[in-house]
């Protein structure tokens, strides 16, 4: 199995595409994860909605608006340019916006179930022991949700990583740029060059497969002890 | 160590949920105080709102002249800043810390101030030296119950409320713990609130009880008392608690010192000092010796005073220089001419009483 150059540059601009989304989604995912899993607004059900959303619209739909959003007369295009941050499609933090709104829920889902696990118990305890809830929250729910967290970044960074129609839609095909791993394999698949095509799809498959092992095998060790 | 440190108590609050309202309005001082009723009678609710887990939809909350919750003056002390610790029924340790860390989980956050009792004084209290560095889930349930108690008095609240803790626990396991639930006010000074739906655990580990009865105080009573007025009603009557000596085994039977009398049983134990349950039920009353009976027990008694439990006559008795109250229909007290001061024969099955385990 050999990889090119330009299959190690899009291995590479992939990783570090899912790192990305996968730290942002962390800081953002989490408080709307605790609001949703604490919450008793009306407000609950339209926003747990909207965060599902990427879960079942065509990617391409989703990279339409999005491209349509970030355009020069888009509201995001009006806010990049405003703040002289140029257009975002077509570049990399073109790319990581998209993969955030994409991934979102793999990131919410899994923390949110994390948080209804945990239940009011633990944070009643901890204010009756003097921890504020910023406290409790570090002190109690942060450790007991370890779990959750660890299977919401796995997923969130396995499915950027698996991303192709938002990514295309927004980010084209620019080496080095907003060429992915995903992208690479098509182009590959594209000019006929089957065994490139091999050696990239067996890369992914491996990713993937590593992936859910690490997952299933975490969540067994958790059915042990449980 | 005998501290004896009581609370004020000033409770004016009102509650209403779909199908449920709690109105309770009381003024209190004391140091072992229980709240008393069935499930679904308010306790939790209460015990929510003083915490501050529930926000009254009007009313007052005053602890020791401190407001912690006013409708009028729109205070609402948040549950960190009350200083009033719990002691959960159940499932209320940190799984992700070792023993020693739940137990200075509180003590970590209070203001120094109040960081007077050391941790190994209360370690030696509840015998917790050998599970200090234990993780949580090797605990047995009544270790569990002591760790949380510790954890409580780490914190040193103003008030310990106990909500239910001993019901999760099987009979052994509760009778083990009551002793130590028992220490939070003997020897760390701390007053407590303990709810529970058991006379019994009212009458081991309170003073003064208030009885709830769907959403409103019934009565506010001494826990002696409260067993008393709830004899009649109560499928198990008065249960009298006997101090008993070390157990004797005469062949068929083991007799037990109690006072300067001495009681057969049918049950063992291996124990210097038991404490046996007796029910009001069990104790028959003769006026004169009767001539032969199959109960192992007899003794003759004065009677101190009578009271009325529902359709039910209590009859307290002076049996040795011990205490025992047995009930009676109002018919049998005509009949045998009870009054205080006459004498009369109790007899009680060796298999009547129930030591306690611990």
């Amino acid at each position: 199995m050999i990889l090119s150059e330009s299959d190690l540059q899009a291995i590479w601009l992939t990783m570090r595409l899912a790192g990305t989304v996968t730290a942002i989604l962390l800081l953002l995912g989490t408080p709307v994860a605790w609001w949703l899993a604490r919450s008793r607004s009306w407000l609950k059900g339209p926003i747990g909605a909207v965060v599902a959303l990427p879960l079942v619209l065509p990617p391409s739909v989703l990279g339409f608006y999005l491209l349509l959003a970030m355009g020069p007369n888009g509201p995001i295009g009006h806010l990049t340019g405003m703040l002289g941050l140029g257009n975002l499609p077509f570049t990399f933090w073109g790319l990581v916006l998209a993969s955030v709104f994409y991934s979102f829920p793999f990131m919410v889902q899994p923390l949110q179930n994390a948080f209804e696990a945990i239940g009011e118990r633990p944070l009643e305890v901890a204010a009756t022991l003097g921890a504020s809830r910023f406290d409790a929250f570090f002190t109690v729910v942060l450790p007991l949700s370890r779990r959750g967290f660890m299977n919401a970044s796995i997923l969130t960074f396995a499915h950027t990583v698996g991303e192709f129609g938002v990514v295309l839609m927004i980010g084209g095909n620019i080496p080095g740029v907003t060429r992915v791993a995903s992208v690479q394999i098509y182009d590959h698949v594209e000019a006929l060059e089957y065994s490139s095509a091999h050696s990239m799809a067996a890369v992914m498959l491996l990713f993937s497969f590593l992936v859910l092992l690490v997952l299933y095998a975490r969540r067994s060790e958790y059915g042990k002890r449980g | 160590m005998g501290k004896g440190v009581e609370m004020n108590l000033t409770l004016n609050v009102q509650k209403n949920f779909p199908g449920f309202s709690l109105a309770a309005d009381v003024s209190l001082t004391g140091e072992r105080v229980g709240v008393f009723g069935p499930s679904g009678s308010g306790k939790t609710t209460l015990v929510g709102m003083m915490a501050g887990f529930l926000k009254p939809d009007v009313g007052e909350i005053l602890i020791d002249g401190e407001v912690l919750f006013s409708s009028t003056k729109k205070i609402n002390v948040r549950p960190e800043h009350r200083r009033i610790a719990m002691v959960f029924q159940q499932h209320s340790l940190f799984p992700h810390l070792n023993v020693r860390k739940n137990l200075l989980y509180g003590y970590n956050r209070c203001q120094a101030v109040y960081r007077s009792i050391p941790l190994d004084t209360l370690v030696a209290a509840l015998q917790l030296e050998d599970l200090l560095d234990r993780d949580i889930t090797t605990l047995s349930g009544g270790q569990q119950q002591r760790v949380s108690l510790g954890r409580a008095i780490m914190a040193n609240p103003r008030l310990l409320l106990m909500d239910e803790p001993l019901s999760a626990l099987d009979d052994k396991l509760r009778f083990q713990i009551i002793p130590y639930l028992k220490r939070v006010s003997s020897e760390f000074g701390i007053p407590y609130l303990f709810i529970s739906h058991s006379l019994v655990e009212m009458r081991l580990m309170t003073e003064t009880v208030l009885a709830f009865e769907k959403g409103i105080i019934v009565e506010q009573t001494s826990s002696e008392q409260l067993a008393r007025n709830r004899m009649g009603s109560s499928q198990v009557g008065y249960i009298n608690l006997l101090n008993l000596g070390p157990a004797l085994d005469d062949g068929s039977m083991y007799s037990y010192p109690w006072g300067s009398a001495h009681l057969l049983l049918s049950s063992p134990s291996d124990r210097d000092h038991s404490i046996a349950e007796l029910s009001s039920k069990d104790i028959m009353l003769f006026k004169q010796h009767p001539e032969a009976i199959s109960a192992r027990n007899l003794l003759e008694c004065t009677v101190r005073s009578l009271f009325k439990s529902g359709r039910k006559i209590g009859v307290e008795l002076d049996c040795a220089g011990n205490r025992l109250i047995s009930e009676v229909v109002q018919d049998a007290v005509s009949e045998l001419g009870i009054v205080p001061g006459s004498r009369v024969y109790a007899a009680i099955k060796a298999s009547a009483f129930r030591i306690l385990p611990g």
